[in-house]
């Protein structure tokens, strides 16, 4: 939630349609951080991101999650403006224990949703007791 | 906890974590008085956030509502305001133990005041990939009207 005024404090442009294009900022959004016995789960805030705008990309031990807003159609201007059409960026270190090549997101509802599957050897085990 | 997830390369994003960090602190401070906690978040932050644009016959708004399912938003014409409620759930998913929160269930209404009157019942609205497009034609008698001059 602080996100939305952190970003306002930035100069979002209030009131005016932007006369051009300009490129589009990046910010960190909201995330949730899950787990259960097979995965960590993260939840990130991303309005605006179709399916085929996500790109995640793991490299030395870092996950870096980009998502991209598919283009704007509207050209009208614009009467109140409190958003503004940012992507997202993000970056993790990732645990250990984590099988990175089992990596997986899928978005619902502008929100991302990104599985990081724990390796078998650090999952928990039952030892049966001779 | 933070400290060994998240890669902090960014000074302004650290802040902007510890402030997220101190809301929750006080949330937490104030989780026995619930209706006084709601408050304060209300006058902090105003959510859905939305951008509201104006085209020649009608007005089209967009609101930035992440995690709001369709069932879980209704939108409706009322005294020439526009007045979107809903809820966004955000439940630790069964199962799941939660390590790291930002996104917080929020129950919301907006009500935006239209500068001209719209036809209420052609207004639509449309939920994509967590944002609502609402588009409110204007009254067709607002709309310019084209009155043809005679020579007498």
């Amino acid at each position: 939630m602080s996100d939305i005024t952190f970003e306002k404090q930035n100069g979002t442009n209030l009131g005016a349609a932007p006369s051009k294009p300009r490129a589009r900022r990046a910010v960190a959004p909201p995330i949730d951080v899950f787990e259960n016995a097979d995965e960590l789960l993260v939840v990130a805030d991303v309005p605006g991101v179709a399916g085929d705008g996500i790109d995640l990309r793991v490299e030395n031990g870092i996950l870096r999650l980009e998502a991209k807003r598919a283009a704007a159609e509207n050209a009208s201007p614009a009467l109140a403006r409190e958003y503004e059409d940012v992507d997202y960026v993000t970056t993790f270190r990732i645990p250990a224990g984590i099988d990175t090549a089992a990596i997986s997101a899928q978005t619902k509802n502008g929100t991302l949703q990104v599985h990081l599957p724990k390796a078998q050897a650090a999952k928990p085990r039952k030892i049966a007791v001779s | 906890m933070w400290t060994g997830f998240h890669d902090l390369d960014d000074t302004f994003r650290a802040f902007d974590l510890l402030q997220r960090r101190l809301d929750r602190a006080f949330d937490h401070w104030a989780a026995d008085a619930p209706q006084a906690a709601g408050a304060r978040r209300r006058l902090r932050t105003v959510w859905p956030a939305t951008n509201v644009f104006e085209a020649k016959e009608s007005f089209v708004v967009k609101a930035e509502v992440p995690g709001v399912a369709e069932s879980d938003v209704a939108v409706s014409v009322e005294d020439d305001a526009l007045v979107i409620r809903g809820e966004r759930k955000s439940a630790v998913p069964e199962g799941y133990t939660a390590h790291w929160r930002e996104r917080s269930s929020i129950a919301f209404t907006r009500k935006l005041p239209l500068p001209t009157r719209v036809d209420a019942d052609q207004v639509s609205a449309t939920l994509k990939d967590g944002v609502l497009t609402v588009t409110l034609p204007k009254a067709k008698d607002t709309l310019p009207r084209q009155i043809a001059v005679k020579a007498s």
